[in-house]
């Protein structure tokens, strides 16, 4: 397999960063995912953090050195994730279970696999044109294709937020899943966060990512987005990643997977506790509302 | 505990008498790599036990009660470490046993932070196992590591490991009870962690998976560590640490060190907990502490009247 591979992910105007982007290949398979959290305070963080380290982690368990069915595998983890958040909320007397979305590929053997909830996207683009993208599981998505709003109306609608399929949560999730599609040299796969696409077209994105190799595009893309998210801007998240070789030079992150081992894997996942950017420590919000949980836990737990 | 990096300029402890928050410092108990603990009154005159988050090499105070980082750099490392004392105040805050350390409060001041536990009258069990002169009687050992491990399943059904059991952090009551203190090591289970604050172990008590196989700690780490403890009881000292045995494995079994003077299946048990393989030795504290309740009959003692008379006259209260 030989790919270039970028992935980011921004703040925005946010207190947290409550959106993940993780991939991970062995020497013939690779996986991407985008999860963008929801819930108070901390919780939605964890969330995404939990719905990429466990597709990460089942992913290096069952790609030996190709999944034997990356639907049953993208099916399977996202229910699993979801399960596993439900549980880290009774556990911790969660009052508000937190939820995230997740769009998650595979591609192997040339082909391409994906599944999603919520409305975290995957854009397809072939030759600068969007051959597909995911149909969010939100409010607005369900106005579009009744033909209530326009595709540019999407982004400004009150109700963009709502969405009615996630992981975490009272209702199991219902996890959509692709076509099998045969990729291309110079295919360009985009797997984004709303911070991202709610700020952007697609004509711009797809221009963009026509334009420039997917490391120096997803940056540019990232700059628009948070440039006119502003102050209250969304976390914004981004991962793409480009089939087949180079095209000009090979960017920094360009891979070429035929000499690796076959039980072999190389995971790019932000570890919860450096996910964070800025100061690299702790906010003082941060530390109040920890020693707030821990009073009341001690409170809860002394009779 | 080990000291991750020598401290250039050491930390200076609250004075006594001063008022922090409703609680008054008494005497500084001890300070180590990570924070310091004092005795303090509250304000009905109950002594409590206060750590102070105070990590020498990346904080400072030379006079007065504020905390300063040493340096901008650390600053962060600081804040960071604070997230790993928070890590210590949330496992313990859900865990209420007797054999537990209880955390009562927990507050920030002085630019750090502060935890609040019941203070305990006793001694560790290093101390005792100093004052009995290697002479500690099997069924001490029986009872005080049974109830112990009461404390630990409760611990490991809260999914936090202590990572740090040892005859010091072993507190006896006057009471004969045993509470399991300090869950600074704790953290790493939930964190990980970076350079300037790397895991916490101390060598000998120390599991071959707390060096290098970190992704490999589960119960069997702490079950390892009660099984040198239970050996520091007979042998006055820590066995050869795992590292070392891993390279070279000079350890003699209990059975051999030991034997005619505990049971055999005490010295079995030891043996058992101190398997480098982590996968031979008990999976949980359930099975750890069955094994150690079974009824064995006390090993036949060669007693001269001298020493029985000796024994008796000494009889110690446990």
């Amino acid at each position: 397999m030989r790919f270039s591979i970028y992935q980011s992910s921004r703040q925005g105007g946010r207190k947290y960063n409550q959106d993940r982007v993780a991939y991970s290949y062995s020497k013939d398979a690779l996986l991407m995912v985008v999860a963008d959290g929801m819930g108070g305070h901390l919780h939605g963080e964890v969330a995404a953090q939990i719905t990429v380290q466990m597709l990460a982690e089942t992913f290096q368990k069952q790609a030996r050195p190709t999944l034997r069915n990356p639907f049953d595998f993208l099916t399977g983890a996202m229910v699993a994730v979801h399960d596993a958040i439900d549980d880290y909320a009774s556990q911790h007397d969660l009052l508000e279970t937190p939820r995230t979305t997740c769009v998650a590929c595979v591609v192997q053997n040339d082909l391409a696999y994906w599944a999603h909830v919520g409305d975290s996207r995957l854009y397809l683009f072939r030759g600068g044109q969007l051959v597909v993208r995911t149909r969010d599981h939100s409010r607005i998505q369900q106005l579009y294709e009744q033909g209530q709003i326009t595709e540019a109306q999407m982004s400004i609608h009150p109700d963009r937020n709502k969405i009615y399929n996630c992981l975490g949560g009272l209702i199991p999730p219902d996890v959509e899943l692709s076509k099998i599609t045969p990729v291309v040299e110079g295919d360009t796969f985009l797997l984004c966060s709303d911070g991202l696409w709610s700020m952007l077209t697609v004509n711009e994105i797809a221009s963009v990512v026509g334009a420039y190799p997917i490391d120096r595009a997803l940056p540019e893309l990232l700059d628009h987005a948070e440039f006119r998210g502003g102050e209250e801007g969304d976390n914004l998240s981004v991962l793409g990643m480009t089939w087949g070789g180079p095209p000009r030079q090979a960017p920094a992150q360009s891979v070429s997977t035929a000499t690796m081992p076959l039980d072999a894997f190389t995971t790019r996942l932000d570890r919860f506790d450096t996910a964070r950017e800025g100061d690299g420590g702790v906010s003082d919000e941060e530390i109040e509302q920890a020693i707030a949980e821990i009073q009341m836990a001690i409170k809860k737990f002394s009779k | 505990m080990q000291l991750v990096e020598m401290a250039s300029q050491s930390n200076q402890a609250l004075e006594p008498g001063y008022q922090l928050l409703n609680y008054r410092i008494i005497k500084q108990l001890s300070g180590g790599g990570f924070s310091m603990v004092y005795l303090a009154h509250d304000e009905s005159e109950q002594p409590v036990a206060i750590k102070e988050y105070l990590p020498n090499g990346l904080a400072l105070r030379r006079e007065g009660a504020v905390v300063a980082a040493t340096s901008a750099e650390n600053q962060a490392t600081f804040r960071y470490g604070l997230k790993c004392f928070f890590e210590e105040g949330r496992a313990l805050a859900t865990i209420a046993h007797p054999n537990v350390v209880r955390v009562v409060n927990f507050f920030r001041a002085n630019e750090t932070v502060y935890m609040v536990m019941q203070y305990e009258r006793g001694k560790t069990l290093q101390e005792h196992i100093q004052a009995t002169k290697r002479n500690v009687k099997e069924g001490f050992i029986r009872r005080v590591f049974a109830q112990l491990l009461n404390g630990l399943r409760e611990v490991h059904t809260r999914k936090v490991l202590h990572l740090d059991i040892k005859p010091a952090n072993i507190y006896i009551r006057l009471d004969g009870s045993p509470v399991l203190i300090d869950f600074g090591a704790a953290r790493q289970t939930l964190t990980n962690e970076k350079s300037k604050l790397s895991p916490m172990y101390t060598p000998g008590f120390a599991a071959p998976e707390q060096y290098n196989n970190r992704e490999r700690l589960g119960p069997w780490t702490d079950i390892y560590s009660v099984g040198a403890s239970i050996f520091a009881c007979l042998a006055g000292f820590a066995p050869q640490a795992a590292d070392a045995r891993v390279q070279d494995d000079k350890l003699v079994s209990a059975k051999k060190l030991w034997a005619g003077r505990y049971s055999e299946q005490l010295l079995e048990i030891i043996d058992w907990c101190l398997k480098l393989d982590y996968m031979e030795r008990p999976q949980s504290v359930f099975s750890l502490q069955k094994a150690l309740m079974e009824q064995v009959p006390e090993p036949p003692q060669k007693r001269s009247i001298i020493t029985s008379i000796r024994d008796t006259l000494n009889k110690d209260i446990f």
